[in-house]
């Protein structure tokens, strides 16, 4: 269990690194005018593009068809309200099951002998 | 913005940005390994490793802690703005600080075992069905890799790559992240710890930052969206000079009404860089300018000035009976709109 | 220099100069609540108590294997004939394996030297150089066995080498993955009672039969529990045969 998932991470990571190689060399010049005459910060990029690499090929297919069609003005902000709103009630939940299941190492019971040998 | 890319935008706020965070992280870790542990009471010295994993791991905790006290704290009052314009090298630090921490954690607690570190950390403790004793390396892993990921995306590249409503969504990450490391402290130090002084400053800081959020939820609130076909928005003399007011006309969308003298006119309230509130910004060198990055905006036509490239959304205005009504309609980004000139308006 | 009427910072521009002093006071005051929290933070820690690595040793004596691998002490420069010393190996090994066929046998071990409290270990050297029958003809003595009754006793299921000396502190929650590798490594474990039990608050664990116990404690390590079962002495150590059914969080 433990092993297939460090197996399937390292794969994972590999197959970022290919899709960096393509990505940063080939790809990138051509989708972002601002970005084909800047080479110094591409390394800079390549922790990203290991980590997220999916979603990297995914808008990498939506900007090169054009269809770029998310409104930039639309921010996600029902999601924000109700993702603070669940954080807000998270942490004082977590702290007060933290504060309930605390051990007092001062307050233990003591031994209890409970059938003297024979 | 719409030039070539470099590493980092540096400019003199930014480098100063940066050396008070590095002095922070510095004066942290060096009072708690050189003052404090010294004058600590113990018959004898804790290991030079667990210390640091407690240096490292306190520090990143109190830093996480701040930066997202920064959010709320902006909106509450305007003056925290400058810490965060540079949030993302807090961030960036936070991350570095917070690996640190691991990495003394793998090489001390998961070495010298009979199997290899990474192994050793997912099948030491699989105790996943209890709080206490529940295997807190796994929420310290789960906040780590959120960390790396937002460090990884925070150049200005990955949000245009991305979109800003795709870059945002991801970084909205940083809550559950702080979520899993609240438990992980909560669940692990925390519990260990005997005296009170730690239990304090962590379920402070936490409690801290969640009381923030709903403050800025609340003050939020107010704005309550419409459903009418033109929205009402304000009397043009509510509106101070050089500054706006922020009308919110769906779930998602917010205008902000700009004065600049006696004329006015509506631009989508989220800046086209990261979603900064355009509306909370100012007139400056007779630009919109956002009070997150100083990204500008001409503002009758949504459009910033040569070279940059950015456009936002323009919105349509009526004056009826002395009060300023929207088109909720968005229009292209970029389109001009005549603004309405209101002649004799004082702030009032 | 007028006051600006309506400050506005731009972070590109010039800092207005109503936000400059707000700035300077609040950097000033984060890096200051940084330093008194740091300072707070790390002088309550907690004691992590007085065991220690205590440097090489030899020691010849009566090597009983199960539960967990100890020596009865024979004859040694540093210990006193008839203690009993918990053994394990380098790193998050015990020596389960080596000890298997010395076990009644008179034997030498040599290592590093583990204390806390009244609670004996050392840590052998590898191969021969750590453990090997002697036969120097070293007299043997019977060890000393007595039944101390049933118990209910509460306290922390430790690894006994962390526990002695290996880490400071080497028991507690943020220690508990740790303390796991090491059982499972086969490194005694030692159950810490909430007071002495019979002269000793150290108990080498054991399952009611006298043999290893099994991973169902991984489950309670680091935590406080309490545990039912027959305690018994054995040389200088108290074996802790528990009934792991009986294990629960102690309230």
């Amino acid at each position: 269990m433990a092993l297939s998932l460090l197996t399937m991470a390292t794969w994972y990571i590999y197959a970022g690194g290919a899709v960096a190689a393509v990505f940063l060399t080939i790809g990138l010049g051509r989708l972002d005018e601002n970005a084909s005459d800047a080479w110094i910060f591409r390394p800079l990029l390549i922790p990203g593009v290991l980590l997220i690499w999916p979603l990297v090929l995914w808008r990498w297919r939506v900007l090169h068809r054009g269809e770029n069609k998310l409104d930039r003005h639309r921010m996600p902000r029902a999601a924000q309200d109700r993702i603070a709103l669940a954080f807000v009630c998270a942490i004082p939940l977590i702290i007060g099951i933290a504060l309930i299941s605390r051990q007092n190492p001062d307050a233990l019971a003591p031994p209890v002998l409970l059938e003297a040998a024979k | 913005m719409s030039v070539s890319y470099v590493p980092v935008q540096w400019n003199p706020n930014k480098w100063k940005y940066d050396a008070v965070l590095i002095a922070l992280v510095v004066v942290y870790i060096i009072v708690f390994l050189r003052l404090g542990t010294p004058a600590a009471d113990f018959t004898r010295p804790v290991d030079g490793a667990i210390l640091r994993i407690r240096a490292f791991g306190s520090c990143a905790f109190l830093m996480l802690t701040v930066i997202l006290a920064i959010g709320p704290l902006a909106r509450l009052d305007k003056r925290f703005a400058p810490i965060l314009y540079n949030r993302r090298h807090f961030g960036v630090m936070t991350t570095a600080v917070a690996f640190t921490h691991a990495m003394y954690v793998l090489g001390w607690y998961f070495a010298y075992a009979p199997i290899p570190r990474l192994e050793a950390l997912l099948v030491s403790n699989t105790s996943f069905g209890q709080f206490l004793g529940f295997p807190i390396e796994a929420l310290g892993i789960a906040a780590l890799l959120i960390l790396s990921v937002l460090a990884a995306t925070s150049h200005d590249f990955w949000l245009s790559f991305l979109s800003a409503p795709v870059w945002k969504s991801l970084h909205l990450m940083i809550y559950p992240a702080y979520v899993f490391v609240v438990a992980h402290v909560a669940l692990g130090y925390f519990q260990d710890a005997k005296s009170p002084v730690f239990a304090l400053i962590f379920t402070g800081g936490a409690l801290t930052v969640a009381g923030l959020h709903l403050a800025s939820w609340f003050k939020e609130r107010r704005f309550s969206p419409s459903t009418e076909k033109w929205v009402k928005a304000c009397k043009p003399s509510e509106i101070p000079d050089k500054r706006a007011v922020i009308v919110t006309i769906s779930q998602q969308e917010r205008v902000a009404i700009f004065r600049t003298g006696n004329s006015f006119s509506a631009v989508s309230n989220t800046c086209a860089h990261q979603g900064g509130p355009l509306g909370e910004g100012k007139i400056v060198y007779g630009h919109v300018t956002c009070p997150w990055h100083g990204f500008s905006y001409k503002a009758r036509n949504g459009c910033s000035p040569a070279p940059f490239t950015e456009k936002i959304p323009t919105y349509n205005m009526s004056l009826e009976n002395g009060v300023l009504f929207i088109d909720p309609k968005a229009n292209q980004p970029g389109t001009d709109v005549e603004p309405i000139i209101v002649e004799g308006v004082v702030h009032g | 220099m007028a006051k600006e009427k309506d400050p506005f910072f731009v972070g590109w521009g010039k800092i207005p100069k109503d936000y400059k002093v707000f700035l300077i006071s609040l950097t000033a005051s984060i890096i200051a609540v940084f330093a008194i929290l740091s300072y707070a933070i790390s002088s309550t820690q907690s004691d992590p108590g007085d065991g220690a690595l205590m440097g090489l040793t030899t020691a010849v004596g009566i090597l009983q294997a199960d539960p967990y691998p100890v020596l009865h002490v024979i004859s040694s420069g540093r210990y006193q004939p008839g203690e009993t010393i918990i053994l394990s190996g380098g790193g998050k090994r015990g020596v389960v394996k080596r000890a298997a066929g010395f076990d009644g046998q008179v034997v030498r071990a040599a290592g590093v030297t583990m204390q806390r409290g009244d609670l004996n270990g050392m840590q052998l050297r590898s191969g021969k150089n750590g453990l090997r029958g002697d036969d120097t003809g070293a007299d043997a003595f019977t060890v000393r066995v007595e039944n101390l009754g049933r118990w209910r006793l509460t306290g922390e299921i430790c690894d006994g080498k962390c526990l002695n000396g290996a880490m400071r502190p080497g028991r507690g929650l943020a220690h508990k993955a740790c303390a796991n590798l090491c059982l499972l490594g086969g490194v005694p474990p030692v159950f810490v009672s909430s007071a002495p039990v019979e002269g000793s608050e150290f108990l080498l664990m054991a399952d009611a039969n006298g043999k290893a116990v099994t991973e169902e404690i991984l489950k309670f390590t680091a935590t406080y529990v309490e545990i039912e079962g027959e305690v018994e002495r054995r040389g200088e150590l108290l074996i802790f045969k528990i009934s792991p059914e009986t294990i629960r969080l102690a309230q």
